[in-house]
C-alpha cells in the first residue's frame, strides 16, 4: 500500500477562501488507493457493470536529482465509465502513470488506457482507452445530487483486502469545505460518510440508487469510520471544465474572510447584530477579488447566498465556508458579491480566475521537474515536492538552511508582496568534481545571485550562467542578508561539464 | 552576627590552611551535592510560576566558595548544599552567576558545612588526555570513573550563546552534565555541563580561571562574540574573485554586524586573515598554543572579554588592513526573540482576554523537548531573522482567555502583533501604552504582522478595563500584567 500524505507545512493557502481560521487545513489525510489483483466472479448486474479497476504503472521523478526517476511503481484504484465512454477516478489514481490498465467487470482482458485531463486540484481524471470500443457496450453511469446528512450510501470499488469488487453502505456524516490531499494546498466540498474508504476504492462511484453521488477519494487515518467522497457539483465542475478541451482548474479569488461575530467589531463596521456578513480580512495583491474588495469590506452575498457572520453559507441543507460559493464559477465567469462598505450595500462583479501562483507550494504531478545542471552544479526550483526530499513534515526547523527554504516556498511572498520569486531556484546537489570540489555549499540552498543578476526563475540561471565572461563564475546563495559566495573558473567549469555529465550518466544537462 | 562571622572566618581560616591538594581519594572533602529549586516557565499561563528541583554538583575552590555551572540558578528559589554526599542540607546563596560563561558562585553562612571541607585547585593547564577521571556522588557514594579524552572545540554554551573553547570527553556513563568534576593528578580539568550519549560537554579549567579572575578583580565586563558571520576561506576561486591570490585561507565575511562603519568592523567579502595575531587557516580555525587548531570564534573570549578591542587583520578588495574591532557583549536581549530571560518572572499582559507575551525561545520551548518540530514555524523562523523595522523584539498574542469582549476571537493565538492603535509594537510596555488610547469607533485596534492568518482585531475600549477585572477573577490570575 502506497500512503500519500498531505504537506504539513503550517502555511496557509494565501488564495483560497476560508471562511475559519483553525480550519484544519492540512490534516493528516490518506488517499484512499492501491487495492491489488482483483478475479471478479460471474455476476450480471448493474451498475456495478459500468466500474472498474484501474491498475497504474508509475513512476514519480526524485525532485533532488530531478534528470532520474525512482523505481516504478505498481498501485490500484477504481474508476467508472461515464457519457462519452470515457472512464472518471481520482487524478491520484493515475499520477506519474506510465502506463494504466482497465480491467472491466467480469473481464479477463487488460485493457489499456490513457489520461485524457486531469484536475489534481480537485483530484479528478478522465481517462479514455486506447481502444474506446471496449467500452461501447458499457451503459455510462449518471450523476444524482448532493446527497443528504444522515441519507444512506453504498460505496463500490477494488480496495485492499480481497479480491473482488467490494460494496459498503454507510451513511453520509458531514458535508463541509475538507482541505484535497492530493493537491496538498487546496479545498473544496467533500462528503464524510462512514461507509468503509480503504486504499483501492479511490476513484469508485459512492451510489444512491442507481446514482452516483460521489467519488471516493480520502480518509483520515486513526479516525475510524471516516472516509470521504467528491460531491456531484465538484465532479460536475471539473467535467464542465475540460468540455472546451482545456482544464483551467477552480478558481480563486484572491482572499481570506473572517468571521464577524465580535460585537465592538460589527459595530465600528456598521453591521446591525442580524448574524449577516463576514470580513475581508486580507487580499492577495493582484488576485481577482483585490480588484473590487478591500480589507474590512463585509460580504453579504456570495453568488446569491447569504453569508452568515460566522463566515458560512447555506448549501442544500447544510451550512458551508463561503468558499464552495467562490468554488462555482468557472474560470472566467463572473461572480457577483454583495457588499457592505462603509453604511452602503454595493455590488461587486469578480472575474474569477484560475490561480497557479502557489503552484510550486503544492504538490505537483505529471511534469517532471525543471532543472539545469552546470559544472556539476545541480539547479532546480524550490517547491514543495523538493523540500520533501529532505525529511518527514513536522522537521527540525534548527537547521537554518531549512528553514530558510521553507521561508521563501511559503511565507515570504504573503508576507513581503513583490519581494519573493516567481520561482525560487536552489541548489539542491553537486555532482563532485575537481572543478566544484572546494566549494563549501553542497546543495539545499537559495540561488540569490549568479554573477550579479538576481534569479527569479530557472533560465536565469541558465542565462547568468551563459552570459558571463569573466574569469569565474560568482554565485551568492540564500538571502542577500546572510549570502553564502562561491565560484568556480569559467574555463574549467566548461571544460569539465561533458565529463561530468558522462561521468554520472546524464543525458540532458537540463529540462527547462 | 559578629560572633558569627568571626567563627566563620575562624573555619575558613583552617579550610584555607589546609588548602593543599586533596589526595586523589580525597574528593569527597570538596565534591558537594547542590540542590537548586527553581522557578519553571509555564509558557501558555504565564502568570503560574511552578518550580522544580534539581541536584547537581559544585566544588569548594576557595574559602567559603562553591563552583558550579549556572545552569538552573538564574531563576532558583531555594539553593542548598550538602556535603559528604549524605545527610544534612545547608541554606546556600547565590553570591554570583553569569549565564554566558555557565559559571556560579554558592555560599552558605553556616559554619558546619566548611568543616572537613577543602578547595581543590583548577588545573592551570588543560592539555590533551588520553586519559581522566569523573568524579561524581551518587547513592551517596562518590564514584570516581575514567573517561576518555575526546577534543577541544568551540561552540555556544549549554545557556549562553557566546562562543568559547569547550572540551569533550566520552564516558560509558549516563545522566551526566550535573557540574560532575573531570580531574586528572589531584586538579580539577573542568566541569560537566551537558551529555549527548557518550559523548559529555566540559568546562575547561583554564576558561574557568580567567572568568573567575576577572570576576574577582572586578574586571568582568562579560562574554563577548563576533557578530559577523563568515565562511572558510577553502575555495581559492572565491579568494582570487576577492582579490588574494596564493594558497587558500582566512574566513570570507558574508555578513555584517552591527557596526557599519568599514573602519571599525568587517564587511561582507573581507577576507579575514588574523585575528588578535593569530593567522587565520582556510577551515576558519587558528592555531591556539593551549588547545591546538580551533574555530576563530574563541578569539573573542580566548584573550578577551566583552568591550575590549581585538586587531584584524582583513584583505579589502586589493589592499589588506588591519581594523579595531570592538568585541561585542553577548547579552540575550540583544537578540530579536532572545533565548534565555533572566532576572525577572516571566512577563505577559492580559487585556480583555487577550494574552500577550514577549517572543521568546523559552516560549517556544513550551511545546516541549521536540520544540523545535512542534513550535509554530513561523514564530521560530524570527529566530534567525534580522532586528528590523526599528524593532528589537516581538510581542505575541499567545492565546484568548474567552470572555463577552472577546466573543469571536475565542481561537486567535500564535500571531505577531504589528501595531496597536496605530503604535508599533516591540514590547508589553508599547503595547500598554498603546492601550490608553482608543482607535476611532471606542475601540481598540490590533494589528499583525503581514502574512500571518489574522490580520486585525477589534476590542471594545469603553469596557476593556472591566473585562479584563472580570477575566482576572474569573480565570483566577494574580494580575492583569507584570513586565
Amino acid at each position: 500500500m502506497k500512503y500519500l500524505l498531505c504537506h504539513a507545512s503550517g502555511g496557509k493557502p494565501p488564495v483560497t477562501v476560508v471562511a475559519r481560521r483553525g480550519a484544519a487545513w492540512f490534516g493528516a489525510l490518506v488517499l484512499a488507493w492501491c487495492g491489488w489483483g482483483i478475479s471478479l466472479r460471474a455476476e450480471d448486474a448493474a451498475p456495478e457493470q459500468a466500474v472498474v479497476q484501474i491498475l497504474t504503472y508509475s513512476q514519480v521523478p526524485e525532485f533532488d536529482a530531478p534528470w532520474r526517476f525512482e523505481p516504478v511503481r505498481h498501485s490500484a484504484g477504481t474508476g467508472f465509465v461515464i457519457a462519452g465512454g470515457r472512464i472518471l477516478t481520482n487524478a491520484h489514481v493515475i499520477a506519474w502513470a506510465k502506463q494504466i490498465l482497465v480491467r472491466r467487470y467480469q473481464d479477463p482482458r487488460l485493457l489499456t488506457a490513457r489520461v485524457v485531463f486531469a484536475g489534481h486540484d480537485c483530484d479528478l481524471a478522465v481517462l479514455e482507452l486506447e481502444e474506446p470500443a471496449q467500452l461501447a457496450d458499457v451503459k455510462p453511469l449518471e450523476f444524482g445530487e448532493l446527497p443528504t446528512v444522515q441519507s444512506t450510501v453504498v460505496t463500490c470499488g477494488y480496495p485492499a483486502g480481497g479480491d473482488q469488487m467490494s460494496f459498503t453502505r454507510g451513511v453520509v456524516s458531514r458535508i463541509e469545505v475538507q482541505p484535497y490531499a492530493h493537491a496538498g494546498n487546496r479545498a473544496l466540498l467533500a462528503v464524510q460518510t462512514d461507509a468503509a474508504i480503504n486504499p483501492g476504492n479511490s476513484g469508485g462511484p459512492v451510489f444512491q440508487g442507481n446514482k452516483v453521488v460521489g467519488v471516493a477519494f480520502q480518509g483520515i487515518p486513526g479516525l475510524q469510520n471516516a472516509g470521504f467522497f467528491i460531491p456531484p457539483e465538484v465532479v460536475e465542475h471539473f467535467l464542465k471544465d475540460i468540455a472546451d478541451g482545456h482544464y483551467d482548474g477552480f478558481p480563486q479569488a484572491g482572499l481570506t474572510l473572517e468571521p464577524v461575530q465580535n460585537p465592538a467589531y460589527r459595530r465600528v463596521l456598521g453591521l446591525a447584530d442580524d448574524g449577516r456578513g463576514a470580513r475581508v480580512d486580507s487580499l492577495r495583491a493582484g488576485g481577482p477579488a483585490a480588484r473590487g474588495l478591500r480589507p474590512d469590506d463585509v460580504l453579504l452575498e456570495a453568488g446569491g447566498y447569504p453569508v452568515g457572520s460566522d463566515g458560512m453559507i447555506p448549501y442544500q441543507g447544510n451550512r458551508v465556508a463561503v468558499g464552495v460559493a467562490f468554488q462555482q464559477p468557472q474560470a472566467g465567469e463572473v461572480l457577483r458579491l454583495s457588499v457592505f462598505r462603509e453604511g452602503k450595500t454595493l455590488d461587486v462583479d469578480v472575474n474569477m480566475e484560475a490561480y497557479d501562483g502557489d503552484r510550486l507550494a503544492g504538490s505537483q504531478y505529471d511534469q517532471p521537474p525543471r532543472y539545469f545542471i552546470y559544472a556539476g552544479l545541480i539547479f532546480t526550483p524550490l517547491s514543495a515536492n523538493y523540500l520533501e526530499t529532505l525529511g518527514e513534515p513536522g522537521r527540525d526547523y534548527l537547521w537554518k538552511g531549512l528553514a530558510e527554504l521553507t521561508y521563501q516556498l511559503y511565507h515570504l511572498e504573503a508576507e513581503s508582496p513583490g519581494s519573493g520569486r516567481v520561482e525560487p531556484v536552489v541548489l539542491c546537489g553537486i555532482l563532485p568534481h575537481a572543478v566544484n570540489a572546494d566549494l563549501s555549499v553542497r546543495g539545499r540552498v537559495v540561488v540569490n545571485r549568479i554573477n550579479g543578476v538576481r534569479i527569479e526563475r530557472l533560465e536565469d540561471v541558465r542565462r547568468a550562467l551563459l552570459e558571463n565572461q569573466g574569469a569565474r563564475h560568482l554565485f551568492e546563495f540564500n538571502n542577500p542578508e546572510h549570502g553564502i559566495l562561491e565560484a568556480i573558473d569559467r574555463a574549467a567549469a566548461s571544460a569539465a561539464h561533458t565529463e561530468i555529465l558522462r561521468t554520472y550518466g546524464i543525458v540532458s544537462d537540463q529540462r527547462l | 552576627m559578629k560572633l558569627f562571622r568571626l567563627l566563620f572566618r575562624v573555619a575558613m581560616l583552617g579550610l584555607a590552611s589546609a588548602a593543599a591538594l586533596p589526595a586523589q581519594s580525597g574528593w569527597e572533602h570538596s565534591l558537594v551535592s547542590i540542590e537548586v529549586t527553581s522557578k519553571v516557565y509555564d509558557a501558555f499561563q504565564p502568570w503560574n510560576d511552578p518550580t522544580r528541583a534539581v541536584r547537581k554538583h559544585g566544588v569548594v575552590i576557595g574559602p567559603g566558595e562553591v563552583l558550579t555551572t549556572a545552569q538552573y540558578l538564574p531563576t532558583h528559589t531555594l539553593v542548598r548544599l550538602q556535603k559528604g554526599g549524605r545527610g544534612r542540607w545547608y541554606d546556600a546563596r547565590v553570591t554570583w552567576w553569569d549565564a554566558q560563561s555557565n559559571l556560579a558562585l554558592l555560599t552558605t553562612e553556616a559554619p558546619a558545612f566548611w568543616d572537613g571541607l577543602q578547595p581543590a585547585a583548577l588545573a592551570e593547564t588543560v592539555s590533551r588526555g588520553p586519559d581522566f577521571e569523573l568524579i561524581r556522588w551518587r547513592d551517596g557514594n562518590l564514584e570516581e570513573r575514567r573517561v576518555e579524552f575526546g577534543q577541544f572545540t568551540v561552540g555556544e554554551g549549554v545557556i549562553g550563546f557566546a562562543p568559547h573553547v569547550q572540551m569533550e570527553v566520552a564516558a560509558d556513563l549516563s545522566g551526566l552534565g550535573w557540574a560532575e568534576l573531570i580531574v586528572r593528578e589531584g586538579r580539577v580539568l573542568g566541569l560537566t555541563t551537558h551529555s549527548n550519549g557518550r559523548v559529555c560537554g566540559v568546562l575547561p579549567a583554564t576558561f574557568i580561571r580567567r572568568v573567575l579572575a576577572a570576576h574577582r578583580a572586578g574586571t568582568f565586563t562579560g562574554l563577548g562574540y563576533f557578530d559577523f558571520t563568515w565562511q572558510p576561506g577553502g575555495n581559492p576561486e572565491l579568494l582570487k574573485e576577492l582579490g588574494l591570490d596564493g594558497p587558500p585561507r582566512g574566513g570570507v565575511v558574508n555578513r555584517a554586524g552591527h557596526v557599519t562603519d568599514p573602519d571599525k568592523a568587517p564587511q561582507p567579502r573581507d577576507i579575514l586573515l588574523a585575528v588578535d595575531g593569530f593567522d587565520i587557516d582556510s577551515e576558519g580555525d587558528y592555531l591556539d598554543p593551549d588547545f591546538g587548531h580551533l574555530m576563530l570564534e574563541n578569539l573573542a573570549n580566548r584573550a578577551h572579554f566583552a568591550g575590549d578591542t581585538v586587531k584584524l587583520r582583513l584583505r579589502r578588495g586589493p589592499e589588506e588592513r588591519t581594523i579595531d574591532y570592538v568585541v561585542p557583549v553577548a547579552r540575550f536581549a540583544d537578540e530579536l526573540v532572545p533565548r534565555e530571560v533572566f532576572g525577572a518572572p516571566p512577563v505577559y499582559l492580559v487585556a480583555g482576554g487577550l494574552v500577550f507575551q514577549p517572543l521568546t525561545q523559552p516560549f517556544l520551548r513550551g511545546w516541549g523537548d521536540e520544540w523545535r518540530k512542534h513550535a509554530p514555524f513561523r514564530l521560530q523562523y524570527y529566530q534567525y531573522a534580522d532586528a528590523h523595522d526599528r524593532r528589537d523584539s516581538l510581542v505575541v498574542l499567545t492565546g484568548v482567555l474567552p470572555d463577552e469582549i472577546n466573543l469571536g476571537y475565542e481561537d486567535a493565538d500564535l500571531i505577531v502583533l504589528d501595531r496597536v492603535n496605530g503604535r508599533m509594537i516591540a514590547t508589553l510596555a508599547d503595547l500598554a501604552e498603546a492601550l490608553k488610547t482608543a482607535s476611532p469607533g471606542g475601540v481598540h485596534r490590533f494589528e499583525f504582522m503581514p502574512g500571518h492568518n489574522l490580520q486585525r482585531l477589534l476590542l471594545d475600549a469603553a469596557t476593556l478595563d472591566e473585562a479584563t477585572r472580570r477575566v482576572v477573577e474569573h480565570y483566577g490570575l494574580p494580575a492583569a500584567a507584570r513586565f
